[in-house]
């Protein structure tokens, strides 16, 4: 039995699959529809409202905070990415690829408390023996190296993130060729230059979607960041420890339903910009005539 | 790249040029090696060492190098083993809902969408994944409450009479967190694991005369089982340790691995919460073993070489 025997089953599986989508996305929807409620949850009257959202722009400790979220994901994003395509380049050429694929995968199944206790205590330990060591050396210059910073925030993140990253680009990569980097080779072209001139115009595609997902995982990131950071906010870190400690306010509904937006948003114009132009490129390919197509035959 | 060195003119500059060609390339090959150091110094490393942290001697606000399992008794004869047991099984339901919801999606995109917009397809369960996963958490607050959609909706079609209260600061709640949470993961491992079963095999049962059952159960499933086996590793794992779940929507004895984690980093007791991370990666290490034995995980990865 095929689909095409019977319609209705064929569209009663689309209805099924755009349910769960719908289902998935409800509660972030019904967020983004309390967020406009002057009354906030629960109360009787909907009147619309732009002023929690008003709030958040005007409330200091929450716009320090989206700096902070904005510097982690550009820096994290600066050395995930190249670290991605790098294993990847790396993966493609080696013979033994379990362990590569292995390390750089590992960190998908290690949930996110586990991680982030783990490199704290980690953290924590080199730090210890790294002042211990100062103070052998006599120099005070190793003390700070991994104490509880930025930093360290940085590279528990890009733990986080790489798996999602090497995914994308290798999965991009797998379509091009490499023959075409030996014949750059063959004429006399670096290695950067075959690379940077005729493979990464190619899986540009892949590193841009790995740069967006990066960007959003930060942003989205909050156990992680919170055990690891020191000293400073992130957004989902203020929006939480606001949730934890005096429950949800209306404010803390127009917060979530910002960050849900921004992502939705990012991921939804990056999908749109895919199809548009997977679709003008189609339309172009049809425009062409074949290359060894007799030119009395009309292309079609 | 070595001929070009050598028109170089001069012959102690043609040396010094090999000699920077060869540091180059040895440079070259470690650069590619990079990202692979650094993943064994901040995620190998740190992941081993919570074996060893874990039997340290706990002191008032640390801990120093010893040898007890003081810790593992403490999480092994308490009422910590019971949660972490529940847990174990209510993750497990949910890894079934996710499978029974989700894995038919990727069979039908796989079998009836076409080629060209498979992926589309399959990016539209991006989107929700896309948002915070810590944010849907908090959001299923306000749905599954006493007086939220799901029991404002189903009293106003006249569907029950009062709210059912069960939904939300209980087992089920928890259930229902990770199922929505992690259903993604099932259609995409789902979606590349089909990869795996040709299309042809679906004419092939037809002409045959197999019931879509025995289909199933016969051919699909053997072909598609690592795929399925890590995805659903991935959910179980994540039920154990992400904290957030049972923390907002888990009620009295709703405590999973990673709760118990960071309750011990609060109170200070690192080797406790080393102990339970170790424990964690051991459940992990033995699953994917057992994985790689009965269906070869590596075969996951074919459509990617």
């Amino acid at each position: 039995m095929d689909d095409y025997a019977n319609p209705w089953l064929y569209r009663l599986k689309w209805a099924y699959l755009l349910l769960i989508v719908a289902t998935l996305m409800a509660p972030v929807m019904y967020v983004m529809y309390i967020s406009f409620n002057a009354n906030g949850f629960g109360a009787n009257e909907y009147e619309f409202t732009w002023n929690w959202y008003a709030l958040i722009f005007s409330d200091k400790l929450l716009l320090s905070a989206l700096r902070w979220t904005l510097t982690l994901a550009v820096v994290v994003t600066l050395v995930t990415v190249p670290f991605a395509v790098l294993t990847a380049k790396h993966y493609k050429q080696t013979s033994r690829k379990l362990p590569v694929v292995f390390l750089m995968l590992a960190p998908l199944f290690v949930p996110p408390d586990i991680l982030g206790s783990a490199l704290l205590v980690f953290f924590k330990s080199v730090n210890g023996t790294f002042v211990m060591l100062g103070d052998a050396l006599g120099t005070s210059a190793l003390d700070g190296l991994f104490r509880l910073s930025f930093w360290t925030a940085v590279i528990g993140l890009i733990i986080y993130t790489i798996p999602y990253a090497f995914i994308v680009i290798l999965i991009t990569m797998g379509r091009y060729r490499s023959e075409q980097t030996e014949a750059a080779r063959a004429c006399g072209a670096s290695g950067w230059r075959a690379f940077w001139d005729i493979e990464f115009p190619q899986i540009r595609p892949g590193v841009l979607s790995a740069c967006a997902f990066t960007v959003i995982l930060v942003f989205n990131e909050y156990t992680r960041t919170s055990l690891l950071k020191g000293g400073f906010d992130t957004f989902t870190t203020v929006l939480i420890s606001q949730m934890l400690n005096t429950g949800m306010s209306p404010q803390s509904y127009a917060m979530s339903a910002l960050v849900s937006f921004i992502a939705i948003v990012t991921i939804g114009s990056i999908i749109l910009v895919t199809l548009v132009r997977a679709e003008s490129l189609a339309r172009a390919k049809r425009a062409r005539p074949e290359p060894n197509a007799t030119p009395a035959v009309p292309a079609e | 790249m070595a001929t070009l060195s050598t028109d170089l003119p001069g012959g102690r500059k043609g040396a010094a040029g090999a000699r920077m060609e060869r540091w180059r390339a040895v440079a070259a090959r470690w650069a590619f090696r990079l990202p692979l150091v650094f993943m064994v110094l901040f995620f190998a490393v740190p992941m081993a060492a919570t074996v060893v942290f874990s039997v340290f001697e706990r002191t008032m606000f640390w801990m120093e190098p010893g040898f007890t399992l003081f810790s593992y008794e403490n999480f092994f004869f308490s009422a910590r083993l019971e949660n972490f047991l529940t847990s174990m099984k209510y993750s497990a339901i949910a890894v079934a809902i996710c499978f029974v919801l989700g894995f038919p999606i990727a069979v039908f995109v796989r079998r009836s969408v076409p080629q060209v917009a498979q992926h589309r397809v399959v990016l539209l369960f991006i989107l929700p994944f896309m948002v915070s996963e810590i944010i849907r958490v908090f959001a299923l607050r306000p749905v599954l409450q006493r007086n939220g959609l799901v029991n404002t909706t189903l009293m106003d079609l006249g569907i029950i009479d009062e709210p059912i209260t069960a939904l939300l600061y209980t087992h089920t709640g928890v259930v229902i967190g990770e199922v929505l949470s992690f259903l993604p993961f099932i259609v995409f491992s789902g979606f590349l694991a089909m990869e795996a079963v040709p299309k042809y095999i679906f004419e092939v049962c037809d002409d045959l005369g197999v019931g879509p059952w025995r289909r199933f159960v016969d051919v699909i499933l053997p072909l598609a089982a690592p795929g399925i086996f890590a995805g659903s590793v991935f959910i179980f794992v994540n039920g154990l340790g992400v904290a957030l779940l049972p923390n907002i929507l888990g009620g009295a004895g709703a405590v999973n691995a990673g709760l118990i984690a960071t309750q011990a980093i609060t109170a200070l007791d690192f080797p406790l919460a080393m102990a339970v991370s170790a424990i964690m990666l051991a459940t992990l290490m033995g699953l994917l073993w057992i994985g790689h034995r009965l269906f070869d995980l590596t075969r996951i990865l074919t459509p990617l070489n």
